[in-house]
């Protein structure tokens, strides 16, 4: 008696097992999967980074690509991989493995762009209802901007001008497209772009389109060196603009003012050094999931009044009711003052880029859509979650398990979207300095990270001398 | 209709576990381009590839077979020098190695031609090198005539690439415009020219 009594207890545990199951696995599945967003990927990159370890980095970067050398490119870069690449190559670049770098943004910038033209209707609406980081990834544009030019710096430091002329025409080809489809017209990334393009055709021969390069980067702010060159650079060629021509001064004889005066003799001996500093991390974004009666408070500006009414109602259960977004974290360095000396003098370096504050510009732009397709998300869950549980029977205690459980895992799935390109300076600095024949040492420091590098100046000869301090 | 409750439960389960195994990652495979062929035949970037210059070149080198040039080679004794100088990649694609391998067809054509006698690439390099000085030793389009009349050819190939790329919201398109050209060093006159346009697009 006491026996069967005994088997049917046993019986009746293990048919409750086996409903309570598939709830389990519910719940369980997203972190059998392990999935914790790119900024996880990233973490021991950055980690390697912040300690001034950039060979750590490469190799934190090499693990989750799952390739054994940094020689090689993960057999897969058509999806979030790509990404991790232009980490790497970024930190090669830092770590003067130029060749190394310039494959790696070349991989990363064709993977990008077809991600981007890969992009449809189906990833917004998967964002919108299922996880923020299920869309394919859609590069901010100063991210595509800054490929072509870290990389033309790679052609330049590497004194390969047909490779950097090639880099040039990328960057117009995406800023056309910015500029003339997506009405983006001043991106301040395009300033330092420029400024590279137009020094690559200026040492290619190339007068009148270095000429027109440098107008652009004379739209921008910081460019003060650029007034020698382009007065030196001028009376070779045709190409004129309202900017170019107030810098000669021309047009305004009688105007004592006027910044531009004799063009410099040409042919004298010197040659010219080019300082490119990079320097700090831009912010990167970092997941957070807060309740929903918080984001009504911290995003009201930013809710639809319909959406606010909903996500208010669900506020109102108290269960389950997280929102999960990303963020951006403070950036790393951008306050800092890199050095460059040159023969032991200090050389004055002036600021390219803010590439951290344009980071923080765009993503003000895209916030508050991001926050909204956050609480739709949190809608469409606990919607599952009332259809499983009118299913089931409104009393069923399965059925509110089962809605709970649902409701918890999509919670645990949705994944903010916390992919960017974390590696990118968060300022950049330049010098150009015309230097006397002979051999000359440049000592670059930044944020703990130091180059020395001997350069031979001969007439007309020209190098580009970089650090990125990635730290 | 009422729902099973614990079916529906376990298919609900089931879900999740199936999506996470099926994303979990598909082995790849090394496939030999002998065993499959197809692998060549697709486009997979807007750069160019093996069957862009095999076309190009199946165009362009029957073209030369027939041109007055080839005839005079045909009839010169001994054959002339020729030198064969790098394309001039005026692009917005780092197709430098594909414009390499087929200046290095057009040279293995050359030299079954038996009309010409093909400088080697080895010397040339060495040439640019002296020309150029060590600082920059890199191939200059603008001394060619120069590197061609040290190195003793009285011609020499070469080619350059121009492009227009464009791009929208969703497409990226490369137009190539492929010029193949025979110079008389003495003089810079062009010889004999071909052009061929390839297009790629990303979509």
């Amino acid at each position: 008696m006491a026996r069967t009594s005994r088997i049917e207890r046993a019986r009746r545990l293990l048919a409750r097992a086996r409903r309570v199951l598939p709830v389990v696995a519910l719940v369980a599945t997203p972190w059998l999967t392990g999935c914790g967003g790119h900024s996880a990927r990233t973490l021991e990159m950055r980690t390697a980074l912040d300690a001034g370890n950039a060979k750590g980095a490469i190799k934190a970067l090499d693990d989750e690509l799952d390739v054994k050398d940094p020689k090689d490119l993960p057999a897969d870069i058509k999806g979030d991989n790509a990404i991790l690449v232009l980490d790497r190559a970024s930190i090669q670049q830092g770590a003067g493995e130029f060749p190394l770098s310039k494959r790696d943004f070349e991989a990363a910038d064709k993977s990008i762009d077809m991600l981007d033209l890969a992009r449809n209707a189906a990833d917004s609406i998967g964002e919108y209802v299922f996880s923020g980081s299920v869309g394919r990834y859609q590069a901010p544009p100063y991210e595509k901007l800054m490929i072509n030019t870290l990389n033309m710096l790679n052609y330049l430091e590497t004194k390969d001008l047909n490779g950097a002329r090639i880099e040039a025409r990328r960057l117009s080809v995406i800023q056309k497209y910015y500029r003339e489809s997506l009405d983006q017209k001043n991106n301040p990334v395009l300033g330092l772009g420029s400024m590279l393009a137009g020094f690559t055709y200026e040492k290619s021969g190339e007068t009148d389109e270095a000429l027109r390069y440098y107008d652009e980067a004379l739209a921008f702010t910081g460019f003060g060196t650029l007034g020698e060159s382009v007065r030196r650079l001028a009376p070779q060629g045709s190409y004129r603009s309202p900017r170019i021509k107030a810098l000669l001064g021309e047009g305004e004889k009688d105007d004592k003012t006027a910044p531009g005066g004799p063009a410099p003799a040409a042919n004298d001996d010197t040659g010219e050094v080019l300082f490119v500093v990079g320097y700090g991390r831009v912010a990167h974004k970092i997941p957070n999931r807060i309740p929903i009666g918080l984001a009504l408070t911290y995003f009201a500006g930013s809710i639809q009044p319909h959406d606010a009414a909903a996500a208010n109602k669900l506020a109102a259960q108290g269960l389950v009711t997280w929102i999960n977004f990303p963020s951006l974290a403070p950036g790393r360095g951008k306050w800092d003052i890199p050095g460059c000396q040159l023969d032991g003098r200090y050389v004055q370096l002036e600021e390219a880029v803010d590439v951290d504050r344009e980071v923080r510009t765009e993503w003000k732009k895209i916030e508050g859509k991001i926050i909204v397709s956050a609480i739709t998300r949190l809608i469409a869950r606990a919607a599952v979650g009332q259809g499983i549980q009118t299913a089931a029977g409104r009393d069923n205690i399965i059925g509110i398990l089962a809605s709970l459980g649902t409701q918890a895992t999509l919670t645990a799935l949705d994944t903010p979207d916390t992919r960017s390109w974390e590696t990118l300076p968060a300022r950049v600095a330049v010098a150009r300095m015309r230097l006397p024949p002979g051999r000359h040492t440049v000592v670059i420091d930044a944020r703990g990270w130091k180059r020395t590098q001997d350069v031979v100046v001969e007439k007309n000869s020209w190098q580009v001398v970089s650090l990125m301090a990635l730290r | 209709m009422k729902l099973n409750f614990p079916a529906s439960a376990a298919v609900l389960g089931a879900l999740p576990i199936l999506l996470a195994l099926t994303t979990a990652g598909c082995g790849k495979e090394v496939v030999r381009g002998s065993d499959d062929p197809s692998i060549d035949a697709r486009a997979l970037s807007t750069g160019l590839d093996k069957d862009d210059i095999q076309r190009a070149l199946h165009e362009t080198l029957n073209n030369l077979r027939a041109a007055p040039i080839m005839n005079e080679w045909r009839s010169t004794n001994p054959p002339p020098n020729v030198a064969i100088f790098p394309f001039q990649n005026s692009t917005s694609e780092h197709i430098d190695s594909m414009l390499d391998a087929l200046l290095g067809e057009a040279e293995t054509w050359l030299v079954e031609s038996g009309t010409v006698q093909v400088i080697s690439r080895e010397r040339q390099t060495q040439m640019i090198r002296e020309v150029e000085g060590q600082a920059q030793p890199v191939f200059n389009p603008a001394h060619a005539a120069q590197y061609g009349k040290q190195l003793g050819a009285k011609y020499f190939i070469t080619g350059k690439v121009s492009g227009n790329d464009e791009r929208s919201e969703n497409m990226r398109r490369v137009q190539y415009f492929l010029f193949l050209q025979v110079i008389e060093v003495e003089t810079s006159a062009i010889k004999w020219q071909r052009k061929t346009y390839i297009t790629k697009a990303v979509k």
